[in-house]
């Protein structure tokens, strides 16, 4: 797995936007350590917001799989998203109108994660063949009829009530009192209970582990042949097919992957918020990680990485906002502001995204020869 | 029966709704080739203007009225659709004009365009439902006594507008040299342009009737029911399917699929009372969404397919 070396690049390497990117993320780190230091921003919400960031960062890479490698533009990012935290949230809560007894949620990962996959199918198999406009609208369409499910079958879902009292991820453990099935010599793993700061590290630990294992092992598929092929699939479909490849196969399986990432963000969400509700699953969240793919870069991790990140500066950053400022209106319309002028700008003036696929996307060994010489 | 004739009637009255709707989209998908996202939020642009020029007209103390709507109405109507037509040229001119970036490029700006819309309406006028405070009248008796079902004069009014409309529409494509530019421009922009039309007008004339006729349609939800910052993206994806349905391209397509999409759209309740079928309202936007996948499917092209604008 040599692909898998996270080797940090001296900063001569870097070109000028990643210079200035390196330095912006330099800068603001150092900005929340002296605003955690000063005590504006308390250490359990700073770790949340990294948390969230974190998620964000999954849900990217998730549709950096359909859009940056293989040019799918699906508009369903918040259905994926809303079926992990659904599929999750419904066997572990004990708010669930579903199961009377908590699960313990590792299962609701699995559960969520295959629900996703499963409805990746069902929408893959009418919605793939389509053209890429009609793609968008369709997915967008089957991700409200999601919505809409969600949201009137109260009886499953407890409708737009939502699911409140879904445990901590880390449920049984740490939660005070141990579990019959449990040998003894593991109680204290129960027994011992958690402050807030502990769990905000907990749970940020959580989702630094899910990114490393997800990232990874695109980056791996990205550079296998398999994502050779979901390159050829996006730049130009005819010639993957002249070329003798299964197109639809193989964005079909590019869909459930992406899916799938999305739906164990989803699911991580479900337990880093403790609940979850249709409003949850509308729209505008599937726009925000468009914004973060191609603020970042299609196609590219890192930029996925930088995009997640500014995404969530964007909606948290807000609240700060309306908290000092006086400003006349909801913070709301200014996050949506701020969101599609970020589209519009991006779009504009730099299509390809702040920190599009350059290096990443090569083998190292297949540029070595030409730097030994 | 008087249930049928009933929803038929709803039917025909969101019918004419999409269709004002469906027309412009579709006239943007044809000659701009791009999905635009923001012609939801450009009807709720229409919407709010007509808003704001009924409040200044009351108060100027405007309180003249035809068949009972204030006249303020009718002049806020005409406002809204200038404003939408201005806003939506003025975004051709200064955002989408300009760039080059293929036609999913133009469909994400279209996305962020929208947010941008709704931001600034939302600032303005906040997040509340609000409502046109034109005085309501309950349904027609004659109608009533005669039929059995209730249609207002909000109903009659939504639908003489936007028939009104749509023919304006059908005789300036058929019969004016401008309609004949804007086929042709559909049809093949290249050609149109080395045949010496200039096309560059062409898609300023296409942005605002398609902005216009979307404005109308949008003050006529806010008649029927409320006006919201997200009424016009609630409505897209329906508009969507009704384009899709007709052809996306097609103008006329538009126009039976915007039918079409009303139809089933107010005939839900169907399902439950003709063929037991427990489906309530609340999933009658899914009907129609479901019925577009299917009918990409089973023919991508729409109905009347092509771009025979």
């Amino acid at each position: 797995m040599s692909g898998l070396s996270l080797s940090v690049p001296l900063v001569g390497e870097l070109n000028r936007e990643e210079q200035l990117v390196a330095g912006g993320v330099v800068g603001f780190v150092a900005l929340l350590a002296v605003a955690v230091v000063a005590g504006i921003i308390e250490p359990t919400y700073l770790l949340f917001l990294l948390s969230l960031a974190g998620m964000y960062l999954l849900l990217s890479m998730g549709l950096n799989v359909h859009w940056g490698y293989t040019g799918l533009i699906n508009f369903s990012v918040a259905a994926f998203f809303g079926i992990g935290a659904y599929g999750t949230a419904l066997l572990t809560a004990s708010g669930s109108p579903l199961a009377s007894s908590m699960y313990p949620p590792i299962l609701g990962f699995g559960i969520g994660i295959l629900g996703a996959a499963l409805v990746a199918v069902l929408i893959g198999i009418p919605t793939l063949r389509l053209r890429a406009d009609y793609l968008a609208i369709a997915s967008l369409g089957l991700a409200e009829v999601i919505r809409l499910l969600i949201l009137n079958e109260r009886e499953w879902t407890a409708g737009s009530q939502g699911i409140s009292a879904i445990p901590r991820f880390w449920y049984p453990l740490f939660s005070g009192s141990s579990p019959d099935w449990a040998p003894s010599a593991l109680d204290p793993l129960f027994t011992t209970s958690l402050n807030a700061l502990q769990t905000a590290f907990l749970n940020f630990l959580l989702v630094v582990v899910l990114i490393i294992a997800v990232y990874a092992i695109l980056k791996r598929l990205h550079r296998s042949p398999w994502g050779r092929v979901q390159r050829t699939i996006r730049s130009d479909q005819d010639l993957a097919e002249a070329l003798g490849k299964d197109t639809y196969s193989f964005k079909m399986q590019s869909f459930v992957l992406g899916s799938v990432i999305m739906a164990i963000a989803g699911a991580f969400y479900a337990h880093l918020n403790l609940f979850i509700a249709p409003g949850d699953l509308n729209p505008i969240r599937t726009f925000y990680v468009w914004v973060a793919v191609i603020l970042g870069g299609s196609g590219s991790n890192r930029g996925a990485v930088l995009g997640g990140f500014v995404i969530v500066l964007i909606i948290e950053g807000t609240r700060f906002i309306n908290g000092i400022a006086a400003i006349p209106f909801d913070i709301a319309p200014l996050r949506l502001f701020l969101i599609g002028l970020l589209i519009v700008l991006i779009m504009k003036f730099r299509p390809q995204g702040i920190l599009p696929p350059q290096a990443e996307l090569i083998w190292p060994s297949a540029t070595r020869g030409e730097d030994d010489e | 029966m008087s249930l049928l004739l009933q929803l038929i009637a709803n039917g025909i009255v969101y019918s004419g709704i999409i269709v004002l709707a469906s027309v412009g989209l579709s006239l943007v998908y044809s000659i701009a080739d791009f999905a635009n996202f923001a012609h939801g939020d450009t009807m709720a642009v229409g919407a709010y203007g007509a808003f704001a020029t009924i409040g200044v007209l009351t108060s100027m103390g405007l309180t003249a009225t035809i068949w009972g709507f204030p006249v303020a109405f009718f002049v806020a109507l005409l406002v809204g659709m200038a404003v939408a037509a201005v806003v939506a040229v003025l975004t051709h001119k200064i955002v989408y004009e300009p760039m080059d970036v293929g036609s999913i490029g133009m469909l994400i700006t279209s996305i962020g365009i929208a947010f941008l819309y709704r931001s600034v309406i939302q600032m303005r006028f906040g997040a509340i439902m609000q409502s046109f405070g034109v005085q309501r009248f309950g349904p027609i008796p004659e109608l009533q006594a005669a039929l059995g079902i209730a249609v207002t004069r909000r109903d009659l009014l939504i639908v003489a507008v936007s028939l009104t409309l749509v023919v304006g529409l059908h005789l300036l494509l058929q019969y004016t040299t401008l309609g004949r530019k804007m086929r042709a421009t559909a049809d093949n922009r290249s050609l149109a342009k080395v045949s010496g039309i200039r096309t560059g007008r062409v898609l300023v004339s296409m942005w605002v009737i398609g902005a216009a006729l979307a404005a109308a349609g949008g003050v006529f939800i806010g008649l029927n029911a409320n006006i919201y910052p997200r009424m016009g993206f609630d409505i897209l994806l329906l508009v969507f399917a009704a384009v899709i349905l007709g052809g996306i391209g097609s103008v006329y397509g538009a126009m039976l699929g915007g039918f079409v999409i009303g139809m089933i759209h107010e005939l839900t309740p169907l399902f439950q009372t003709r063929l037991g079928i427990p489906i309530g309202t609340e999933y009658a936007p899914a009907i129609a969404f479901l019925l577009m996948v299917g009918i990409l499917l089973w023919r991508p092209q729409g109905i009347l397919g092509g771009s025979n604008t």
